[in-house]
């Protein structure tokens, strides 16, 4: 019995030290993972070895989940190498590698080639929207005035009417005036542009032309507007 | 003189005055609701064709009652003797048992082509009859005569006269299709008249001094211009056209300046326009919106909106100073279309409050204690005063319907009195105009 005990111990001793030189390769692991994502520039133009650094790695963490430490080490450092590899081409191949840039691109001169509306003599007039019992122009809708000047600029014989509306709720009265104010804002934008104060009629619809019917914020928002309409 | 006929004397003026020491005086204290019950016996008549009238008449006798705050209006489920019972067999006890002071009784005899309306009110507790009146009256004039009946029984009760009920609302009727009608009718909502009408847009109906005309601005020329039309002849003719807005007239007792907002100068200021002469006066100067202008009735004050603090708020300005303004609303956010009452003690105007609830509100000049009119009854706007300062008609959307409500001041009184089509708005109060 106490033989067997000894022996035991021996055994386990021995067993011990065998695991003991087989450590996790920790480090090994850490530095592939991570030369690895720094690869992933290259996926598409050195994709071959791309894919070949994914299986490498693949495998490297199936041999470090098995406890197979000492395959996995290898495997780790080829996954390294490799990595290195792919980051090496990728630098040294920088028109292969940028496609995406390139792609880009056209998309980009494609916008360019629309025509500013502004060209068109019978552009369709933006509408600025206003909040509760407010005149002042909302900074979205500058852009939408500074079409409409662009507009009058090109063509300098047109007269445009701005039309002044305000929500149904509050005072008819005062919202003549709310009106009124909105669509002098627009006007004062329009000469501050450079538009020529003779060239704009204002008037006020105070809250008797609504564009949507319904009592909603929905409907108010789109109801409080100064519009443009042309006039010769 | 004797001893004798001094004592006769005496006692022929105490005779004479026992009648008047009888009478029952009604308390009106501030138009507070005194406890004076009264029962109107349902009009009788005999005749089919007369029972629909009939019934109008009582009901809107119960109406008007109410309306002046001073009766509790007995329900007529409650009553024991029957309306064809003559007047020479009411037992006053039945009365008496329902909780009445006052009694009113009507009968309507057919005569030829015409109807005899005969009016009665009794003092209960006496057994005494106080008044009769006898009128020969038409399917459309019936009700009329039976307000002058009410107006008589007020008077000698209170000493008071309920010229409401002999003045004119003016207002607008906005349709969906973009159609504008400008309407007249009573009080109650009855002889309405369209005046004028338009695919264009009309706003902000005001009376001249004289009730003859009404102010309105109209886009029929595509500017805001203000027009007057003669109720009569309906003939228009232009009162201001300047470029802008020409809007929100107020008469001023001299039945020949009007108040109004002109924003021919880049906004909204308050003009004085002498009608006969054209001369501008100009009341009010600055970059904030001015607006919505009411005479007081001595026509030396005008109380405006402003939004020169940043909010709609109600201020006044003195005509002959005009540059003294003085702020008289400090509560809320939005405070609009003030209202002078013809006694000069309120101004209405309308209300948001801080649930973005449009009510009635009440400034008493003398105290500035605001009073509310209007609450939980759906959206209310625009008040204006009847003639002798008792009720308001504003517009309301309590009923899903923008349409016309009375009330008054305590806003304890509330009546429905014109729904149409459209939506009716801006109603307005004529001066006194028949008596």
């Amino acid at each position: 019995m106490k033989k067997n005990i000894t022996f035991l111990l021996i055994v386990l001793s021995i067993l011990s030290v065998f695991v003991g030189c087989q450590k996790p390769p920790k480090a090994e692991r850490e530095l592939a993972e991570k030369a690895f994502r720094d690869a992933a520039v290259g996926k598409d133009c050195d994709r071959e070895n791309y894919l070949a650094a994914e299986e490498l790695l693949n495998r490297a963490r199936e041999e470090y989940n098995n406890k197979n430490y000492k395959k996995a080490r290898e495997l780790f450092i080829a996954v390294k190498e490799k990595s290195d590899q792919i980051i090496e081409y990728y630098r040294t191949h920088p028109d292969e590698c940028l496609p995406k840039v390139e792609e880009e691109e056209p998309e980009e001169e494609e916008f360019e080639e629309i025509l500013d509306p502004a060209e068109d003599p019978n552009m369709e007039y933006p509408m600025v929207h206003f909040e509760l019992d407010d005149y002042t122009i909302r900074y979205e809708d500058q852009r939408k005035i500074e079409l409409v000047a662009r507009w009058m600029k090109n063509f300098p014989e047109r007269v445009v009417r701005i039309e002044g509306h305000c929500d149904e709720r509050g005072s008819r009265d005062y919202n003549m005036s709310l009106g009124e104010n909105r669509a002098n804002a627009v006007k004062n934008r329009l000469i501050q542009l450079g538009i020529d104060s003779d060239r704009i009629r204002i008037v006020s619809y105070g809250k008797e032309r609504p564009l949507d019917p319904r009592s909603n914020e929905e409907a108010w928002f789109k109801n409080r507007r100064a519009e443009f309409k042309r006039v010769n | 003189m004797s001893i004798y006929s001094r004592l006769m004397f005496l006692i022929a003026v105490l005779l004479f005055c026992i009648p008047l020491f009888s009478q029952i005086r009604v308390e009106v204290t501030d138009g507070a609701i005194a406890e004076y019950n009264v029962a109107v016996s349902p009009v009788f008549t005999e005749a089919d064709a007369e029972k629909a009238i009939a019934n109008e008449i009582s009901q809107s006798m119960e109406m008007v009652l109410n309306l002046t705050g001073y009766f509790n209006v007995l329900n007529k489920k409650s009553f024991l003797e029957k309306p064809e019972t003559p007047v020479g067999s009411i037992e006053f006890k039945n009365w008496l048992n329902v909780g009445a002071n006052g009694l009113i009784k009507g009968f309507i005899k057919s005569e030829n082509e015409s109807m005899e309306l005969d009016l009665y009110f009794f003092d209960v507790a006496n057994g005494k009859q106080l008044l009769h009146r006898k009128y020969k009256v038409s399917q459309a004039t019936a009700k009329k005569a039976s307000h002058r009946f009410i107006h008589d029984m007020v008077q000698l009760l209170t000493g008071e006269e309920l010229l409401f009920m002999f003045a004119k609302v003016a207002f607008v009727e906005r349709f969906s299709d973009g159609r504008y009608n400008l309407v007249v009718m009573d009080f109650d909502g009855s002889n309405r008249e369209i005046i004028y009408s338009s695919k264009k847009i009309i706003l902000l109906p005001e009376w001249s001094a004289d009730g003859k005309r009404i102010f309105f601005t109209s886009y029929e020329k595509n500017n805001p211009n203000l027009y007057a039309i003669d109720v009569r002849s309906k003939r228009i003719s232009l009162v201001s056209g300047y470029e802008g807005l020409n809007t929100s007239a107020s008469a001023h007792p001299d039945n020949k300046t009007i108040a109004l907002r002109l924003s021919k100068d880049g906004n909204a200021e308050i003009y004085l326009l002498d009608t006969s002469t054209g001369k501008l006066t100009r009341m009010t100067k600055n970059m904030a919106i001015d607006t919505a202008p009411s005479f007081s009735p001595d026509g030396k004050e005008i109380a405006f909106v402003s939004n020169r603090s940043g909010n709609p708020h109600i201020y006044r300005l003195f005509v002959d100073n005009p540059s003294r303004v003085e702020r008289l609303t400090t509560q809320g956010r939005y405070n609009q279309d003030p209202c002078y009452s013809p006694d000069g003690k309120y101004i209405a105007f309308t209300g948001r409050d801080e649930f973005f609830v449009y009510d009635i509100f009440l400034f008493e000049v003398s105290s500035r204690v605001i009073s509310r009119v209007t609450q939980n009854q759906g959206k209310n706007e625009t008040p204006s005063f009847s003639p002798d300062s008792r009720l308001l008609v504003f517009s309301s959307d309590r009923t899903g319907r923008t349409s016309l409500f009375l009330s008054n001041v305590r806003g304890d009184r509330q009546v429905h009195v014109y729904s149409g089509q459209g939506e009716a708005i801006t109603p307005t109060w004529s001066p006194e105009v028949v008596k």
